[in-house]
């Protein structure tokens, strides 16, 4: 088993599904010569040729509709989105044809592809690199949504991903892309797409994250701990579908829910979470189940980022006025 | 007309001055006061010392991620110069010394890349729309700022912007489409930098001249020496008069080279060779074009000296004043979305400044 | 002195090795002078000094490795003090994006458990209950694990916390208090001279009467603390000018008329009797608070009847016509009777706290000192505040002293945010 960052982990991945599948296809901008903007892609295009891995124009459409029809010839086509916001380009193509394609012909063909996307805020970059879009995607139905957390899960889910005989949303948390790094053993394995992970368990209240967002939590949680309170950490993982099972059972166990996410707050995915926690959780609710997102506006360039983040404190506040309520 | 003699299928490209500084093509020198020439000179001057001095400051740790312009100055400013005080410009993000040229403060500018939204309000008078990031979109917005002008009857004409990766983008086609549909008063300019991040302007598209792409909308298109001030002075007139004329759009090719990283993050020794950055360092447009105003008698090296030192010091002090303005205000965040507060936003901000309050 | 140190530039570096020194020692460098070229995984960078002047150290050799955070070199720039630069976090980075800066670091996090098999915990399950059965078991005092739901899957009812509450109060014996006061035979006041006798009037007779039967019925305890109010004290002041134009005048009383109200609201038990013949308490789903008002011929408690329904001008209407009727002795009978709660205000007097005696048979009453600016601890810092002081007397047989320090702490919570209190 090798130390991996996430990073590590999704080039890992790639190269050991393409060496193991010659129907995976791997592309997109600055992906090929250059290996990607962030590296997730380095040596692909030397290892494997480049026509399993090249440099797409600067076109989020094509890149995405080719995939379309590359999927429906034979190909598994895993496809880069240099950063979620400019995804917009390509949405057309994702919701109006990615989404149904299995659907309009009753299941005649189907689309095993992924689009993976960088996404997130924390980097002190320019305008439109810093959004959190998942629910963007998750509100289309014939859509995954994967987001991993950890080195581990992301080699899973996206080997989980490739295999998926559906279409796949694979949105990487940039802000942690190196922040650290996990044992990630070397043979192929998966995280089944659809079921989240109990970090830790805990008995006064269940705390829902995903994405770099998991590690804010835990780090709230130390605080936390020394004043007593337990918190149930579950690691979503995938967005869409959700598993419901894991996170009921939980809110039956500690009678409050807090989610946290980096999207906005408005009908982000908090809201689906809270509306399926207070009706399949409701007669062991001892607070009102709540979201903690972000505010309703454009994220600040860096001289105001600051104030939008959400950081360890606030899950803190959150969780301590829920226990107290 | 330009466009017609320097016809880019054949491969024609307009150049006045070459880069040894001389004029190739007597006839199609432009007749331009000394002010104006030093006016244009300066401002690729100040152009050239406030990019270098962003990188240099960002490799201080002073400045966040800065997109270089080194080398396209010719071409921002070249075309800028050729439009009129009541026109638009609507830029992509490599403009920065087109904006300098049309009035934009080099604080505003400098503030933008510090990260802080303020650098796009640009004061009263200026027409220019904030930095587009996202490849394509302003290619539709100059479009309409250019139809309202039209049906307003305002002699607006409209300079936009692209890069060539930016040709790909489905909304360059559809920009230039709906313009020339409606013979919007707009010149739509391409510089040709001749890499998108990393990748080569040759697999960007198959076409020999991106100019050429013009011809499959039914207009006017020309290559132009991006590194000639002149020769893109000269074409963008044309263009813009034609526009101004009520004749549509035109599309301008500016074949020039980012001597720079792509941004202050980019690492292009990844994708091309240092000898071929050379080559490009010798077809400098400010090397040329100082040539040239020295020998009309305009200029001399020692005000050249003076120049760069005199822009350093101005330099240093604006950033030094973007510097000073730290971070903004938390109001700042939630004010500005909507004319007015909705309620939604009001309680965010009040729970938020009761949490800060709380932890404090 | 300037320190210059090697920067996170945000290029993939978080070491170079110096390759080349374009100054030495001794040498005058003009801001933006290239100092040095220093070699890193991927790029070789030109590092630019940011100030003019002389260098008097470089910290490393050809060949040295510098990291980010090491100071390069240290530049006489004419100014005394070192002036340490401020470096952005050492963020090491190994490789970036084309855009912004990402965290990089070698901390390694716990292994996956997944691989192992999951040992399922057995979930204790948390009562079923409605939101609403949940705080009505709070209100009552009843712990709902402790009951048992007669509800679908077993979840708890209304009706069953009516019933475990009215249970608990069988079988918890109330402590013996007698309640006719034994016969005491008082000993005769004999003074042999230079007394005046006076005859008491029969309102002080009244007064004496109430008082000594809530003394001796009531086991009275007084719980005293401090407000902040100086956020009222200014909104007060702003909002006196509009209130004389609709001739009130606002005093503090009012608000604090409100906030009691409101804090009622939620403990209910202030707003009780003890009924200990028959072992209740009756609840009062209606606010009558009265204000002690200090009369020539002694107190007189006026009732403001149903506060809970009026605005804080209203309030202060009621105090201003009931304690001048009240003074003048013009008041009837009826603005006296069925007082709830009683706020006395001996702050006009210049006292701060005191031990006031219950009206009989409510089972609290509030004490309000006077208003002054005192010295605060605030953030280790001391601050000028308006501080009111207050005491709470109440019956310590249906109430503790918990229960007094919840109603006090929501108390302090309206009254230290006159907004809250407006709004609520
Ligand atoms: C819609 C969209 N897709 C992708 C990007 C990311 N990106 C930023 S610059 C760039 C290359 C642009 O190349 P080009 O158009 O030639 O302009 P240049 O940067 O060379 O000036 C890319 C792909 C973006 N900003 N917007």
């Amino acid at each position: 088993m090798a130390l991996m960052t996430i990073l590590q982990a999704i080039n890992h991945t790639l190269d050991q599904q393409m060496e193991k599948d010659s129907t995976v296809v791997v592309y997109g901008e600055d992906v090929g010569v250059e290996g990607g903007v962030f590296r997730a892609t380095a040596g692909l295009q030397k290892k494997y040729g480049v026509e399993r891995c090249f440099d797409a124009p600067v076109s989020e459409a094509g890149i995405v509709g080719t995939a379309v029809g590359m999927a429906i010839n034979g190909l598994k086509p895993v496809v880069e989105i240099q950063f979620s916001g400019f995804m917009f380009p390509a949405y057309n193509q994702i919701a109006a044809h990615v989404a149904r394609m299995r659907v309009r012909s009753r299941g005649k063909y189907h689309l095993p592809l992924v689009i993976r996307m960088p996404y997130g805020g924390g980097i002190r970059a320019l305008e439109h690199h810093s959004e959190s879009q998942e629910t963007l995607f998750a509100h289309i139905p014939g859509l995954k949504v994967v987001i991993p957390s950890t080195p581990y899960d992301a080699k899973g889910l996206l080997t989980a991903a490739i295999k998926d005989p559906d279409p796949v949303i694979f949105m990487e948390p940039k802000r942690i892309y190196r922040a650290f790094k996990q044992e990630v053993p070397e043979e192929e394995y998966i995280v089944p797409i659809g079921k989240a992970k109990v970090v830790k368990e805990g008995t006064d209240i269940t705390v829902v994250a995903w994405g770099a967002m998991v590690r804010e939590v835990q780090k709230a949680m130390q605080e936390l701990e020394q004043e007593g309170i337990s918190v149930e950490l579950i690691d979503l993982r995938t967005i869409k579908p959700i598993d419901k099972d894991t996170i009921l059972e939980s809110v039956q166990k500690t009678g409050r829910f807090l989610v946290v996410h980096e999207a906005v707050t408005s009908f982000g995915p908090g809201a689906e979470l809270v509306s399926l926690v207070t009706q399949g959780a409701f007669l062991s609710l001892e607070a009102p189940p709540t979201r903690l997102g972000a505010f309703d506006v454009t994220v600040p360039l860096d001289k105001g980022e600051h104030h939008y983040l959400i950081d360890s404190k606030r899950i803190a506040y959150e969780v301590r006025k829920l226990i107290k309520y | 007309m330009l466009t017609k003699q320097f016809d880019p299928l054949k491969k024609k490209q307009l150049q006045i001055l070459d880069e040894n500084g001389n004029i190739v093509a007597k006839d199609l020198e432009p007749n331009l006061s000394k002010d104006q020439l030093l006016k244009m000179y300066k401002t690729m001057v100040l152009g050239r010392v406030a990019d270098t001095k962003a990188v240099q400051f960002q490799r201080q740790g002073r400045m966040l991620t800065f997109v270089i312009n080194k080398g396209q100055e010719a071409a921002q400013v070249g075309s800028a110069a050729a439009i009129e005080e009541q026109d638009w410009v609507v830029p992509a993000f490599r403009e920065f010394s087109t904006l300098l040229y049309r009035g934009a403060p080099l604080y505003n500018l400098y503030l933008y890349w510090y990260g802080n939204e303020w650098g796009s309000h640009f004061p009263e008078g200026v027409k220019i729309l904030p930095v587009n990031i996202t490849i394509g979109a302003q290619f539709n917005h100059a479009t309409g700022v250019a139809l309202a002008s039209k049906f307003q009857k305002k002699n607006e004409v409209v300079l936009t912007f692209i890069g060539d990766g930016g040709t790909s983008e489905g909304e360059f086609h559809e920009g230039i489409n709906f313009a020339s549909v409606f013979d919007a008063p707009v010149v739509f300019i391409i510089q040709n930098n001749h890499y998108a991040i990393s990748v080569p302007r040759q697999k960007q598209t198959k076409s020999i001249t991106l100019a050429q792409k013009a011809i499959a909308y039914g207009i006017p298109g020309i290559q132009v020496d991006g590194n000639d001030v002149l020769a893109m002075y000269v074409a963008t007139k044309e263009a813009v008069d034609r526009a101004r004329r009520g004749e549509g759009p035109t599309l301008i090719e500016a074949y020039t080279y980012r001597l720079g990283a792509h941004t202050t993050s980019d690492d292009p020794t990844l994708y091309r060779e240092d000898k071929e950055v050379d080559e490009w360092i010798k077809k400098d447009p400010l090397i040329r074009f100082k040539k040239y105003l020295i020998e009309k008698g305009y200029w001399s090296e020692e005000e050249d000296q003076k120049l760069y030192e005199e822009y350093n010091d101005y330099v240093n002090d604006v950033f030094k004043q973007v510097e000073a303005t730290g971070f903004y205000q938390l109001e700042d965040v939630f004010k500005y979305q909507y004319a007015e507060m909705p309620q939604h936003l009001v309680e965010q901000y009040e729970a938020y400044k009761h949490y800060l309050e709380e932890v404090k | 002195m300037y320190e210059f140190r090697f920067a996170d530039i945000g290029e993939g570096i978080h070491e170079g090795q110096i390759l080349k020194w374009f100054f030495k020692e001794g040498d005058t460098v003009k801001e933006g002078d290239t100092l040095c070229l220093v070699e890193t995984d991927k790029v070789n960078a030109e590092i630019p000094s940011p100030v003019t002047g002389k260098l008097v150290k470089l910290n490393f050799a050809v060949g040295d490795t510098v990291h980010v955070g090491d100071v390069l070199v240290v530049i006489d720039d004419g100014k005394g003090e070192v002036k340490p630069q401020p470096v952005s976090e050492d963020k090491q980075a190994e490789e970036q994006g084309v855009i912004g800066e990402i965290e990089v670091s070698n901390e390694v996090i716990e292994s996956s458990d997944e691989a192992k098999d999951e040992t399922i915990t057995a979930t204790t399950q948390k009562v079923l209950a409605t939101p609403v059965a949940r705080k009505l078991a709070k209100d009552l005092g009843v712990d709902i694990t402790k009951v048992k739901g007669t509800g679908p899957m077993g979840r708890v009812m209304k009706e069953d916390i009516i019933r475990e509450s009215q249970a608990k109060q069988e079988t918890i014996p109330a402590p013996e208090v007698p309640v006719a006061r034994p016969e005491v035979t008082l000993p005769k006041m004999e003074f042999k001279d230079n007394v005046e006798r006076v005859k008491i009037t029969k309102l002080r007779k009244t007064i004496a009467k109430n008082m000594a039967l809530s003394v001796s019925v009531i086991p009275h305890t007084t719980s005293m603390t401090e407000i902040d109010v100086t956020k009222l004290v200014a909104f007060r002041k702003t909002q006196k000018e509009v209130a004389q134009q609709r001739n009130i005048s606002l005093t503090y009383l009012p608000f604090i008329v409100k906030a009691v109200v409101l804090t009622l609201k939620e403990y209910r038990m202030f707003n009780a009797s003890f009924d200990q013949e028959n072992d209740e308490i009756i609840y009062k789903n209606f606010y009558n608070i009265g204000i002690a008002v200090d009369t020539e011929d002694g107190l007189i408690v006026p009732v403001i009847k149903n506060a809970d329904k009026l605005g804080i001008f209203d309030i202060a209407r009621e105090i201003q016509e009931l304690s001048s009727k009240a003074r003048d002795r013009s008041i009837g009978l009826d603005k006296l009777q069925d007082g709830t709660f009683t706020i006395t205000n001996y702050g006009a007097a210049g006292l701060s706290f005191g031990t006031p005696i219950i009206r009989y048979p409510e089972s609290a009453i509030l004490g309000i000192g006077i208003i002054q600016k005192k010295p605060v601890v605030d953030n280790d810092e001391i601050v000028i505040r308006d501080m009111l002081p207050i005491s709470l007397s109440y019956d310590h047989r249906i109430i503790d002293g918990g229960d007094a320090g919840r109603f006090l702490a929501r108390l302090r919570e309206y009254l230290s945010d006159p907004m809250l209190l407006l709004l609520s």
